[in-house]
Parts: structure tokens; sequence; C-alpha cells
């Protein structure tokens, strides 16, 4: 092991090299990095003990995370399927390592049936375009209600295109090493379409 | 607009949530954007509130807070990105001899995108805040421009 986080190590700005009089001390150690994996199956969190008799949890393998869907509101437990881009390093993506930051794939299916649910529009049909759920008996004030909300919805263009493949970007933003789930929110407007440049480029 | 994200990842002010349903709906490229004082008098740089960029190290549109030492400094390189090195002269009293003789030291402090390109010689005006990188404590807080005869590396201006 041996992985340390002192600075006594390094040159100071002049360029000087700093004389090294202390041992390596405890506070200063440094642990193995976790690299989450995505799995399809069970997930794997070890609890670990840290200074001060504090917790962490490192996860080594994860199968789903709870993903926000900022502009609605809503957060949902969803299975992430694969790990499309990372901002750092390529073989992040190629491996499927799980990180603050990683753009994944994730199950839409939670999404789709609380929208259906809040709204009565199936997303993601190709043919009709937003055709109504089956008409279950509906209560006048729930349709009131319902029309009330598609007033003042807003859905994101691109964001509802995802729908149809079953499929939403997401940008992890926990971290898992630290605190054992991979959660994060829905990617939307500006930085999708950032995204979604970005992977098209890898892509060729 | 397209000239921000020159990075891998998606560069945006920490904490602005920029898809509510109303600026979804907006569909023009002003979004919100996030600035605050810094207190002690310094005035928040038009370019701050205004502009576009991204610095997370920026004391008026990023998260760091000011305090602490207040120094002032002749730039002498603006060569590194979104930092600057400056120089700050001083006197050391030699007691046996009763004298003054000149030192000085350099600080490398990070400057925001706010204030415009800055040259050598210019007076700047930085306030302490957390470590920002390996050697960088200051951020700039005002600059006052100003010109220098000769090179600005010789020159002794005491503050």
């Amino acid at each position: 092991m041996g992985i340390s986080r002192d600075s006594r190590h390094k040159r100071r700005l002049t360029g000087g090299r700093m004389p090294i009089h202390k041992k390596k001390r405890a506070f200063e150690k440094g642990r193995q990095a976790a690299m989450t994996k995505l799995v399809s199956g069970e997930k794997r969190v070890r609890r670990i003990r840290v200074r001060g008799g504090n917790f962490k949890f490192r996860a080594l393998r994860l199968s789903e995370g709870n993903i926000s869907w900022g502009s609605q509101g809503v957060a949902k437990k969803s299975k992430i399927v694969e790990v499309v881009y990372h901002p750092s390093n390529n073989e992040l993506v190629r491996t499927k390592t799980l990180t603050r930051g990683v753009i994944v794939q994730v199950d839409a299916t939670p999404f789709k049936q609380w929208y259906a649910k809040k709204y009565n529009v199936e997303l993601g049909q190709k043919k009709k375009k937003d055709a109504p759920v089956e008409q279950t008996k509906k209560s006048k004030s729930l349709i009131k209600k319902l029309e009330q909300r598609t007033k003042e919805n807003v859905i994101d263009q691109l964001v509802q295109e995802q729908f149809a493949n079953q499929r939403l970007l997401v940008r992890i933003t926990s971290r898992p090493g630290q605190s054992g789930r991979a959660d994060g929110y829905i990617l939307e407007g500006k930085e999708l379409e950032f995204y979604i440049k970005k992977i098209e480029q890898k892509k060729k | 607009m397209a000239d921000l994200q020159t990075q891998r990842a998606y560069q945006k002010q920490e904490g602005i949530f920029q898809n509510s349903k109303k600026l979804l709906a907006k569909k023009t490229s002003k979004g919100v954007r996030y600035w605050k004082e810094v207190g002690l008098g310094f005035k928040v740089p038009k370019d701050a509130v205004e502009g576009n960029y991204i610095d997370k190290k920026c004391p008026f549109t990023g998260n760091v807070s000011v305090r602490g030492a207040i120094l002032k400094g002749i730039v002498i390189s603006t060569k590194m990105t979104r930092t600057i090195i400056i120089r700050r002269d001083y006197l050391h009293y030699v007691a046996k001899y009763n004298r003054y003789e000149k030192r000085h030291r350099n600080v490398p402090v990070h400057i925001s995108p706010a204030f415009g390109p800055v040259n050598e010689g210019d007076i700047v005006v930085c306030g302490q805040c957390r470590p920002l990188s390996k050697t960088v404590r200051f951020n700039v807080l005002k600059v006052i421009p100003n010109e220098i005869i000769g090179n600005v590396r010789k020159q002794f201006v005491l503050f």
C-alpha cells in the first residue's frame, strides 16, 4: 500500500527539494480507489471505518441509483444500464466504472409510469404523438387537475425523444466510493445537447 | 456562447439549475447567473454579472470566500491561464547597521476572467481565500492600471 497524501514529497514553488525529516503519518494516509463497476446483478458495498470512527461506504459493484428529474421535481430508483461517457478518462467508460460525473444510460420505465399517472400522457409513443393512457374512470375534479397540470408543463424535446428508446441520459452526482450510492440527475437542455454531441464525436 | 464549453465536462455554475420549466420554455440563451459581493467595499466588476464565463475560483461568481489578509502588489507575469504572479516589495531592517535592505516576494494570485486583460506593471489588490491550488491562496479583487518604465521585475514599489 503506502498511498500517502502529504505535500512533503513535492517540490517547493521555487523548484527546490523539501528535506524529508518525518516519517509518513497515519493521518496522511490514502486508500485504494473504489473503481465501482456497473453490474447487472447483486450490488456489493463494503463499510469502511475511517478517521474519527466514522464510516464510508465503498461501493464495489452497483446496478441502480436514485435518479432525479430536475424540471419535474421527482426522483425515482432506476436501473443503470450502460456507461456512456466520462469527461476525465475513456478507460473508465470501457471498463464500465461508475464515478461522480460519469454519464450513464438509465432505464426510463419508472419515469414513464410516473408521467403517465401525473399527466395522463404516454411518453415515447412512436406513432401517435402523446396518446392518452387507457381511459379508466376519472372523476371530474381529477380531470380538471390533469388539464391544469398539462397547461403548466414544459418538457424538453430531446428528453422526450429519449423515452422512445426506453433510455435516459443521466449524470451521476454522488460519489459511489464514498457514499456507496450512484445517484444522479436526468440531463436536460444545453447540458444534454453538450453531452450528446460529445458521445457522437466519440462514436466517430 | 459556445466558446465557454472548451472542456470535456459541461461547464456550469454549481448552484444554478439551468433546466427549470420556465427556462426550458424560454429557449433564449440567457440563463440565470449566480454572482455575489465579496465585501470589504470591493465593487463587483460588470463583466462578472453580465458575462458568460464559468470560473469556480472567481470571488464573484464562484465558490470562494475572501477572508483574512488583503495584499497589494505589482503584476510581473500574466502567462498562466486565469492566474498571475505579483511582486510584493518590502524593507527589512538590519539592527547592526541601523539600516534597511530591499527584499521582495512573488505571490501567485488567481485572476477572474471578469477583469479584462491585465498587463505587466498594473497594480492589483488581492484578498486571501482558501488554497485554490498548490501555491495559490489569493484572488484578485481590483486592478489598478499602471504604466511602468523599464523592466517590471527590477522595480521597487512600496505600498
